[in-house]
């Protein structure tokens, strides 16, 4: 697989590649709306990460251009501003997906694997987290074979997690996706319920599943870094 | 009336000086008119005494004198004239005097005695006056008499009394009218200012770029109108710049803390850190986040500012949001031993961005369990009354002092010690209900008394219909 990232600070452009890189993905770098285009309209990638604010033209600019000639690779938006207006505008202009700055990089990398159609939704009825098992059917929890009862924030936000396990999942991403963007900047619900969710899924056994990175967020099972 | 109006100051000015020149006026057209008159009517009676000097006394010796009175009465019938006549020698001795006038004005002999020479005088009598020219005239042998001719002066005090109440009458009826044209005059004359004050009433914040109406007259007003559409443009140009620097600072923050989240991100998930390091990390990153909640939230405030484009509004039952939203958040409460009581009648529908009012009801929500300790109570209505539809978030909390209620809903404010970072928040969450309301046309207000607690109040047109200004 390999992707397009075109951003001019520096710094953003290195993290970002790095971040993909880990997972194994080719990057290539631009730093400005012409070499950007320059390399959109010589190779074929496979999705393109752009930022909206770049010398030479803008992202807006390097969008509407790479859609004229290619309309199916997936295109991902970086921005410092999230003006609804212009979000709309954006993905009328043929964005896929649209992310605000400051970002959590583990929702950068989540959001790539979707656009990519590798993405973290796993499509099993049941999900296995060591002894933890969760039928997305009948929405039943079993750890050890025994059942646990969960309220439907707690079974949604279990689900969430148990996607990809391994990986960190932030409070915003986690908030987005079991709440709604109306919860934006009330984290401390996420604690709250991962609290809750705890104390029925990890207290009564010696094996602690549910995992907090201070700072970033929390996880399902293992680190997938080892 | 205000009395101390500049209407009232104008026309109170206008009349005194007019009621002065009025006065004045009359009183110099009685006091020559007066004049006038007596010396035209003496004017008369002169060439009247001069007439029986040339006509009798020249041709008269003493020896003749006893013939006088009976020529005169002859000649000039005073009494049937009503005229005093009166003939006296130069030794005091009177020849002849009329006697009693037909309409018996006056008693011809209580005037007194008249001194030589020729001369007039005017002699009160009680009953009257009479106004008397005297001549000396020589007899026919060279004896001296005085001539006295006179009448009642009843006819120049009748016209002079008339004239007087002319003015009299007049004078009110004047000062009435002019007194009623000024404050019609003085009116129209400030009625621009009146305009010019109503729309300066009208322009707040949220419409700066209006104007007030310049007339082209070069006079006062004129003036007033541009300097203070200067003064309206320095405030927008001001305004629009701390704007644009809240909007401009906020991005350009964005970059640098992206690259900060993500160094510290990748740092912390990194499993053979020491614990230490790792704490040391999360704190960091934990103030880094906070520092993008701030630049969020400045940044949405920013754009609730500027009246951006908004999502499109939708009609909904606020009651149902209200009740949706109190659940959701049900645990964060119970996590602190609060109770939520949410009361909502159906059917309070309003118009506008669903997903920035329910954030109205979150903040609101977190803000009452955030300062309201364990075994509190906080509950949440929606109603309707008066032709709006009210939300109101009321805890039994620390409250808030009065001192500080004004400025709750300024960014950055904090009421105290007790409210400090401990609490969490980016001081912006109140801001933000104000901002959301503002563009949906809804008012917040807050009461509270400080140890008992705090209610929040939302005003909101229900929709369709316009918010009644209560």
């Amino acid at each position: 697989m390999r992707m397009l990232l075109v951003e001019d600070e520096m710094k953003v452009s290195e993290l970002v590649a790095r971040a993909l890189r880990a997972e194994r993905y080719a990057v290539d770098v631009a730093a400005d709306g012409p070499s950007g285009w320059e390399m959109a309209d010589a190779f074929n990638y496979d999705l393109i990460i752009l930022d909206l604010m770049l010398p030479g033209f803008s992202g807006a600019e390097l969008l509407r251009r790479i859609r004229r000639k290619n309309q199916q690779v997936p295109i991902l938006i970086l921005t410092a501003r999230d003006a609804t207006v212009e979000k709309v505008a954006n993905f009328e202009a043929g964005a896929d997906d649209y992310l605000t700055k400051p970002f959590a990089f583990a929702e950068l990398v989540m959001r790539v694997k979707v656009l990519l159609r590798r993405g973290p939704i796993t499509r099993a009825s049941v999900l296995r987290v060591a002894d933890l098992e969760i039928d997305r059917l009948t929405q039943q929890v079993k750890r050890a074979g025994r059942r646990i009862e969960l309220t439907p924030k707690e079974y949604a936000l279990l689900e969430y997690l148990a996607t990809n396990p391994g990986r960190v999942f932030s409070r915003t991403m986690i908030i987005e996706h079991v709440w709604d963007q109306s919860f934006e900047g009330l984290t401390n619900i996420v604690d709250v319920y991962v609290r809750h969710l705890r104390s029925k899924i990890d207290d009564p056994f010696p094996a602690k599943l549910i995992r907090t990175v201070r700072g970033v967020g929390y996880g399902l099972g293992q680190s997938a870094d080892g | 009336m205000n009395t101390r109006s500049l209407g009232f100051r104008l026309v109170a000015w206008y009349a005194g000086v007019l009621t002065a020149v009025f006065v004045l006026l009359g009183v110099l057209t009685i006091f020559f008119l007066q004049r006038y008159l007596e010396a035209n009517f003496l004017d008369t009676q002169a060439r009247r005494a001069r007439q029986i000097a040339g006509t009798l006394i020249s041709s008269t010796s003493r020896a003749e004198e006893g013939a006088l009175p009976g020529e005169v009465e002859k000649l000039y019938s005073p009494e049937a004239s009503d005229r005093f006549i009166r003939i006296t020698r130069a030794d005091g001795r009177v020849v002849y005097v009329s006697g009693l006038p037909k309409d018996e004005r006056y008693d011809p002999a209580q005037v007194p005695p008249a001194s030589a020479g020729e001369h007039t005088r005017k002699v009160r009598l009680p009953e009257n006056s009479l106004l008397i020219a005297a001549i000396t005239a020589a007899g026919a042998d060279g004896t001296p008499y005085v001539v006295e001719v006179g009448a009642s002066g009843a006819g120049t005090d009748a016209t002079l009394a008339r004239v007087l109440l002319m003015l009299a009458t007049g004078l009110p009826i004047a000062v009435c009218v002019a007194v009623a044209g000024g404050f019609v005059l003085v009116r129209r004359s400030l009625a621009p200012v009146a305009r010019m004050a109503a729309t300066a009433e009208a322009i707040t914040q949220h419409n700066l770029g209006e104007r007030l109406p310049e007339v082209d007259s070069g006079d006062e007003l004129e003036r007033l109108a541009v300097s203070l559409n200067l003064m309206i443009s320095r405030l927008e140009a001001a305004i629009d710049g701390s704007k644009q620097f809240v909007a401009d600072a906020s991005h350009e923050l964005r970059t640098p803390l992206t690259v900060m989240r993500g160094e510290l991100e990748s740092l912390a998930q990194d499993g053979q850190l020491p614990g230490e390091a790792r704490e040391a990390l999360g704190s960091v990153l934990e103030e880094v986040l906070r520092l993008a909640e701030i630049v969020e939230g400045l940044f949405a405030l920013s754009r609730l500012d500027a009246g951006e484009a908004h999502a499109p509004w939708q009609r909904f039952d606020l009651g149902e949001l209200a009740a949706t939203t109190a659940g959701q958040m049900s645990l964060l409460a119970e996590d602190k031993h609060v109770s939520v009581a949410c009361e909502s009648h159906p059917g309070v529908i309003v118009e506008g961005d669903r997903a920035r009012l329910k954030q109205v009801i979150v903040n609101l929500l977190d803000n009452a369990i955030k300062y309201t300790p364990g075994g509190g109570h906080v509950s949440l209505s929606v109603k309707r009354e008066g032709g709006c539809a009210i939300l109101e978030v009321a805890d039994d909390g620390i409250g808030i002092p009065a001192e500080a209620l004004p400025h709750v809903f300024k960014r950055f404010y904090r009421v105290d010690g007790s409210r400090t970072r401990a609490q969490g928040g980016a001081g912006l969450g109140l801001s933000i209900v104000e901002s959301i309301c503002t563009a949906h046309a809804a008012r917040v207000e807050v009461s509270s008394v400080p140890g008992n607690g705090s209610t929040f109040r939302m005003l909101a047109p229900l929709a369709g219909e316009p918010l009644v200004n209560a």
